[in-house]
């Protein structure tokens, strides 16, 4: 495979690049770079404090700015008519590099302070003048309730004015001439009046009823209309309450209590005409008051309709220039040549489009000067990054889910994109249940444009993130459908069946002949309701899943070949991937091998009875070399099985011992030849850390910073016995445990297929016979029922299920094979991933 | 008749397949993927076709009655 295109294959091929970037050219090369999104950049100065970077001001600055930008969107947020956002593909654009680009920024700093000035004083008077309303509503509702206290007590009092008339003493009657005078005071009693939570009221009643010693005369209406707390919106049932005592004291003591309950008191007159007055004054206040409240919410509104215009470019330019200052934060800062260090891993594919990059930098921003590039050779690990397409993207998250390729190994991904779906498949056939995740995948495939833009939902996300994923695992399905025959859990009968029908017998029982036609392609329907269907059915299923499941694992194992070949490791093919292969093959192989042969043979015109395979195995193990005469599947099969026997216990101390015995005469070797092992491995570069030195070889281009983190394996013989063994037991153990967990293939599918048919025989079945219009309206619905339980049941969960399933083959079955999986993830600096990551 | 020709066959015609698109998915950034997807599932789905046929090849016909199939 030639170097011309990326491949999928494995992970691209990485250089570390060194930058000289002089410091004017700085801002634009890095927002050109993130535009790119190709260079991950190497913090340089791990040792210092983020508070004590260079740019910590400007990141200050920008912090500011995004804090402004959120306020606003939460602003937005609030208001119950949706302000529009303009999107950011249609906003206009606002220039952030070239020589333009410091006063721009500068100026959206001193709009986005004076929209928050504005903003926050608007919000300001706007809960202060709500507050005033609400007390002036209250005032209100005060003095009308009074007005009718009064107004009640008036005509009352005159019932209880006559009733003193015979105890009449001359104090009364002079008392009588002064009200006649003075028509409203009563009783010389004064009140105190005002509003209180309706909760709050019993409580004020009797709290006051015992401070008083029942010194009062209490009463209170309810108030209609709620209150509603204008930043809570939460309402408040308020009520009016009017007390009447005599007494300085006894009125002190109501004030304070109303206070501590929380009541409001307003001044109330006891004259008619006063009263009538402040009504009026208050109305007039309200009117003018909800006049200005309106004004200040058009205000505001406009104001927010403004922001939104130009929100969302905001708040794109202010993530970016945070990004930007943060990398230029891991920049190294030469003094005396007055430029900035950067090394930052970059694809080796991709150097020409930096080099055009930073040339289009130096342009934009005016200046001459462009910067410099440099390639370091490093030992250490460039990470790891694979080049996907929308395509392609799914299948490498699912497969890097379970960790990242070391670099440059087989990539697993590559692979999955076909087996994964089929695995599923297997596990999933039926061809109309695969017709209906095939056509969602290609709705969300056709509407893929109009959703990448939308924000979408966590649940609805996933799925449109793996919509290829999922048409592969719909076309596959449709294809071990038309295999297993089962549409919906009914058979197709395309070709002419194997089997003919006999006559029913007596006892309703009829069976089916063979008639040596072999149904060409997929199962035959004669199978669909048999009574020992599922006999063969099983027999089948299961053969099924240990071939594939054979097949697959000595593919992966096979992917171990071309990392040996790469990395140079010729001792791990003859001593891991030798032994691995023949022990997997003599045991499994052999049984492959055996099915398929044990399927070939007419036993109708053998004299024995087919053996179980079974039995065959377990008796090859424990007694190796006795095969019964009668359930001998072929000729010599006593001696054969020895020897594979044999095979694969000699690869077991093979396995053992061969790895750790060469690589103990190699550490003999290099021992002798007197380097001493410091724990660092043998043979590997020792850099210096001495900074300046390495600025001065310009030439050199020796990496500045060595990070002394990195682990080397450490060349104990020990350990190197005890990772074999492990590894030994554990592929040896778990060629068998893996062959049958290759098993859940039949047990999905066999999950899968009864569903299906348990819920078309309770459902339609049921209603298919009955007849008029009764009938077909039960019909209906019923089909309706059966249609979302299929979709709900057997594609959503049984999808879920299967996906699952099929993905730990792959994880552990096939990866435990051949995959490292050590790597790191390339995370370059892209303006296009901050979205994602916010 | 029942023979295990066709598999042989049919296999001969997958390997054929598969070596034309090894030979024929035209160059550019995505032939390894396109080839090596285009030759799996031409594996895959052979594999799983063989299996199926093979099952079918000689069912367990004895003169016992068990072995017929079944309807109630």
């Amino acid at each position: 495979m030639g170097d011309d295109y990326p491949t999928l294959f494995r992970s691209e091929q990485m250089s570390l690049m060194q930058f000289l970037i002089p410091t004017e050219v700085a801002h634009d090369t890095v927002a050109e770079l993130g535009e790119l999104g190709n260079v991950q950049f190497k913090d340089l100065n791990p040792a210092v404090n983020p508070f004590q970077r260079s740019f910590v001001g400007e990141i200050r600055r920008t912090e500011e700015m995004a804090r402004r930008v959120r306020f606003f969107e939460s602003q937005i947020q609030k208001e119950k008519d949706v302000v529009p956002i303009r999107p950011l593909y249609d906003s206009a654009s606002l220039v952030t590099v070239g020589p333009s680009a410091a006063h721009n920024i500068d100026e959206l700093d001193v709009t986005l302070a004076a929209h928050e000035t504005r903003l926050v004083q608007m919000n300001d008077s706007y809960k202060t003048l709500s507050e005033r309303t609400r007390e002036l509503v209250e005032a209100r509702h005060v003095l009308r309730e009074t007005a009718v206290f009064f107004e009640k007590a008036e005509t009352q009092q005159t019932d209880i004015r006559t009733s003193f008339d015979d105890s009449s003493a001359p104090l009364l009657q002079h008392d009588d001439r002064e009200q006649q005078y003075l028509s409203t005071v009563q009783f010389d009693l004064e009140f105190v009046a005002g509003t209180i939570d309706r909760t709050r009221i019993s409580t004020f009643e009797r709290v006051l009823w015992r401070v008083l010693r029942g010194n009062l005369y209490m009463n209170h209406t309810d108030i209609t209309e709620p209150f509603i707390d204008p930043a809570t919106g939460a309402e408040t049932r308020k009520n009016v309450f009017i007390i009447f005592a005599h007494g300085d004291a006894l009125l002190a003591k109501i004030r304070k209590v109303a206070e501590s309950m929380g009541a409001t008191l307003y001044p109330i007159d006891a004259n008619a005409d006063k009263r009538s007055d402040s009504l009026r004054e208050v109305t007039a206040r309200l009117e003018d008051l909800e006049t200005v409240l309106y004004n200040t919410g058009v205000n505001r509104r406009s104001e927010l309709v403004r922001i939104g215009e130009h929100l969302a470019r905001w708040q794109d330019v202010v993530r970016k220039e945070k990004a930007i200052y943060e990398t230029m934060n891991l920049f190294n800062y030469d003094v005396r040549r007055k430029t900035l260090v950067a090394e930052g891993w970059v694809p080796t594919r991709d150097l020409t489009m930096i080099h055009m990059a930073l040339r289009h930098a130096t342009e934009e921003s005016g200046t001459s000067v462009v910067p410099i590039l440099q390639e370091l050779r490093t030992s250490k690990t460039p990470p790891t990054f694979t080049r996907t397409n929308k395509f392609t993207e799914g299948f490498q998250t699912i497969m890097d889910a379970y960790g990242i390729a070391t670099y440059q190994e087989v990539n697993p991904g590559l692979f999955a994109i076909v087996t994964f779906p089929f695995l599923f498949a297997v596990m999933f056939g039926d061809i109309g249940h695969g017709l209906i995740i095939l056509f969602a995948a290609l709705y969300m495939i056709f509407q893929e444009k109009k959703w990448a833009r939308q924000e979408l939902d966590e649940i609805v996300g996933q799925f449109f993130y793996g919509r290829y994923i999922i048409l592969l695992m719909g076309m596959f399905s449709v294809y071990t459908g038309l295999m297993y025959n089962d549409i919906f859990s009914k058979s197709l009968h395309i070709w002419h069946s194997g089997w003919d029908f006999l006559e029913a017998g007596s006892n309703g029982v009829s069976y089916a002949l063979s008639n040596g036609h072999i149904y060409p392609f997929g199962v035959d329907p004669a199978w669909h309701g048999a009574d020992n269907g599922l006999v063969f059915t099983n027999s089948y299923k299961m053969k099924m899943s240990v071939v594939l499941g054979v097949i697959h694992m000595t593919f992966a194992l096979c992917l171990q070949l071309p990392n040996h070949i790469k990395f140079k490791r010729p001792l791990d093919i003859y001593a891991n991937f030798i032994p691995q292969m023949i022990f997997l093959q003599s045991i499994f192989g052999y049984l492959v091998v055996c099915i398929l042969y044990k399927w070939s043979i007419d036993w109708s015109t053998r004299d024995t009875e087919p053996p179980s395979l079974l039995n065959m195995l377990i008796a090859m193990i424990l007694s190796p070399g006795k095969v019964d005469a009668t359930a001998q599947l072929y000729r010599g099969q006593g001696f054969i099985q020895v020897v594979l026997l044999l095979l694969a216990v000699v690869c077991v101390p093979w396995m053992l011992c061969m790895k750790p015995y060469f690589q103990w005469k190699e550490m003999q070797k290099i021992q002798g030849q007197g380097y001493v092992g410091l724990g660092h491995r043998n043979g590997g570069p020792r850099e210096s850390t001495d900074e300046v030195l390495e600025i001065e070889e310009e030439g050199n281009g020796r990496v500045i910073v060595e990070e002394m983190e990195e682990e080397h394996e450490q060349h104990d013989f020990s350990e190197v016995v005890i990772h074999q063994i492990i590894h030994t037991i554990e592929f040896c153990l778990g060629c068998i445990s893996h062959t049958a967990s290759y098993l859940r293939l039949w047990a999905l599918s066999l999950a899968h297929a009864q569903l299906s048919e348990v819920l078309w025989s309770m459902t339609i079945e049921k209603f298919l016979g009955l007849s008029g219009i009764f009938g077909t309206i039960a019909l209906v619905m019923v089909v309706v029922f059966w249609f979302s339980a299929t979709v709900f049941i057997l594609c959503i969960m049984e999808g879920l299920s299967a996906f699952l399933h099929a993905l730990r083959l792959h994880w552990v079955e096939a990866n435990s094979k051949h995959y490292q999986g050590e790597g790191y993830s390339f995370a370059p600096l892209s303006f296009a991933k901050l979205d994602e990551k916010e | 008749m029942a023979s295990v020709l066709p598999v042989i066959f049919i296999l001969a015609i997958v390997l054929g397949l598969m070596a034309c698109s090894r030979l024929f998915v035209p160059k550019g950034p995505h032939q390894t993927t396109i080839r090596t997807a285009v030759m799996l599932t031409l594996a895959s789905c052979y594999l799983m076709w063989m299996v199926t046929y093979m099952a079918q090849l000689h069912p367990l016909i004895s003169k016992s009655r068990n072995s017929l199939l079944r309807f109630y």
